[in-house]
């Protein structure tokens, strides 16, 4: 397979020369995003996430399986990122590369390990049934900044997911198609997103957020901030590069924690956006076989 | 859920790619993707001719044997319509993302072993021929498909022209037919039990909806007339509008 052309001596020095004259190659602030945009698909449980030329597509599907034995109360929960030749020829089939390998990681510690979903609530028959629900995420494009793109877009097909609705009578366990009943969301306790920052300079002074692919290349070091908009922090990543200070790093979580903020408010919108198109007729009220927490 | 019945079609909408398309029709979305001719690997290299390298990604879920036979059946295709001798020694990656699929409302699917039927086809096939036109890779005659099924109701078999998940299901037997743009079959793949004379049948149907712009080429307007509504979409007609759109928004500045 070709490798990914590197940038070059003169398009390094151009994109630093830049920065250090405060400017970025497609005119963006040091601290602003590429518009973000969010579409759903017709089922539930699909998000198409485009940032810039960047572009992510989840899919979560969900089916009734055995838990495992150290876990019988525990439903099961996976998230599945696999980087295909769509992305770029470099990539190849089965056999991950350390960009894939970080990416499924980042992601699995900010959604999974952060307790964003009750796994306890997926659990039908302890120790026999329970739901096992999967999350895709498609790279469809790549210009830069996976981790945050893909991480919103998981979140958003996680809250946008119905799943099939089910009942317990008598020890006999029914679970209902779509046409029987509504589906019902998953149970969602906080919604972390992924906060990017690169570093460029001698000792990373200059703090980039959302880098494009070209500005990825260059960097000397980068830091993953995982948060909900409560300012919980999940997980902070920065592996490897160069050692950045330790007030510019609090500096960065705290513009880290408007951005998720941000994207919180923006994800509800267009959730609730998206709930009033199904509602056709406003008899979805009345569909719904859900209880209020 | 609202089905698409006009088929749709956007080219080059990833950035990245040489080539790329993305494909909706009859509840199917796939989005493909063509890089080549790039180098091939060691394995894949041949001496005379390009490497056509076909890989389908479902939705949901792993990748099993029934994407590996799509990909060889979609494979051996289009090696036919790809002038692969002109580029000895390289590959041309041809990647479809199955974005959705119809649901059958009726049934809890299996959803993590991922099982994509051969019902999938025609919208695989017809997203491979966008994208490539897209890539520029040079090919000998373009391709359109359609599927048809054989639904018997009270003794009489009726044909079925892109069946909905339920009525593949209940159908005695599935084909699914390509063509080339010289009206020639290309692909005519078979599921379930059937007749020659059925399987003529659906010959005839799959051939007008997808040749149907080069058969009433010459014939008057009222046959045109006459035949929408019970044939379905023009295929053929259909990819030429596509690429003529895009062609025109390219070379808007000239």
């Amino acid at each position: 397979m070709p490798r990914e052309a590197e940038p070059s001596l003169n398009e390094r020095q151009f994109v630093l020369q830049a920065l250090t004259e405060n400017l970025r190659l497609d005119g963006r602030e040091f601290d602003k995003y590429r518009p973000l945009e969010l579409t759903f698909g017709d089922e539930y449980g699909v998000a198409d996430v485009t940032l810039g030329k960047t572009r992510v597509l989840a899919k979560t599907s969900a089916e009734v399986t055995v838990p495992y034995v150290d876990r019988p109360l525990d439903g099961i929960f996976t998230i599945a990122t696999e980087l295909s030749p769509m992305t770029s020829p470099a990539f190849e089939l089965n056999r991950p590369t350390e960009t894939e390998v970080l990416l499924s990681r980042l992601i699995e510690k900010t959604v999974r390990r952060s307790g964003a979903m009750d796994t306890e609530s997926l659990c039908l028959v302890a120790g026999q049934k329970c739901w096992s629900v999967r999350v895709d995420v498609h790279v469809l494009s790549h210009d830069g900044n996976l981790t945050d793109a893909a991480c919103f877009a998981v979140v958003a097909a996680l809250r946008h997911f119905r799943k099939p609705d089910t009942s317990m009578e008598g020890g006999v366990l029914t679970v209902y198609t779509p046409a029987e009943r509504e589906p019902v969301p998953l149970s969602w306790l906080h919604s972390p997103f992924c906060v990017t920052w690169s570093f460029y300079g001698e000792e990373g002074e200059i703090a980039l957020l959302d880098a494009s692919w070209s500005e990825e290349q260059i960097r000397v070091g980068s830091c993953t901030i995982s948060l909900n908009r409560h300012g919980e922090i999940c997980q902070i990543a920065k592996l490897g590069g160069t050692p950045v200070e330790a007030v510019a790093l609090l500096q960065c979580t705290n513009v880290a924690l408007t951005k998720v903020k941000e994207f919180s408010t923006f994800l509800d919108k267009k959730l609730a956006e998206d709930a009033k198109r199904r509602d056709k007729g406003g008899l979805m009220a009345e569909l719904s076989a859900e209880n209020d927490r | 859920m609202p089905a698409t019945r006009e088929p749709e079609a956007d080219l080059s909408v990833l950035p990245k790619a040489d080539g790329s398309a993305r494909y909706s029709y009859a509840g199917y979305t796939v989005t493909g993707s063509v890089n080549g001719p790039i180098e091939a690997q060691r394995r894949d290299e041949h001496a005379y001719e390009a490497h056509v390298d076909v890989i389908v990604r479902p939705a949901a879920g792993v990748g099993g044997t029934r994407e590996r036979h799509l990909e060889t059946t979609l494979q051996s295709s289009l090696t036919q319509l790809i002038l692969v001798k002109n580029f000895p020694r390289s590959l041309i990656q041809i990647v479809l993302q199955v974005e959705s699929a119809p649901e059958n409302d009726y049934v809890n699917t299996k959803l993590v072993q991922a099982s994509l039927n051969f019902a999938i086809i025609p919208a695989l096939l017809q997203t491979a021929v966008l994208a490539l036109l897209s890539a520029a890779v040079p090919m000998r005659a373009t391709a359109t498909s359609a599927i048809v099924a054989v639904v018997s109701q009270d003794g009489a078999s009726e044909l079925v022209a892109d069946p909905s998940p339920r009525e593949v299901e209940a159908a005695q037997s599935v084909h699914v037919l390509a063509f080339t743009s010289q009206d020639e079959l290309l692909l005519a793949e078979s599921e379930g039990d059937f007749t020659v004379k059925e399987w003529d049948d659906v010959y005839d149907t799959a051939k007008r909806i997808c040749c149907q712009s080069g058969a009433t080429k010459g014939e008057s307007i009222e046959m045109v007339l006459d035949e929408k509504g019970d044939n379905g979409p023009d295929m053929r007609q259909f990819l030429r509008s596509t690429l003529e759109t895009k062609v025109v928004a390219d070379l808007y500045w000239k």
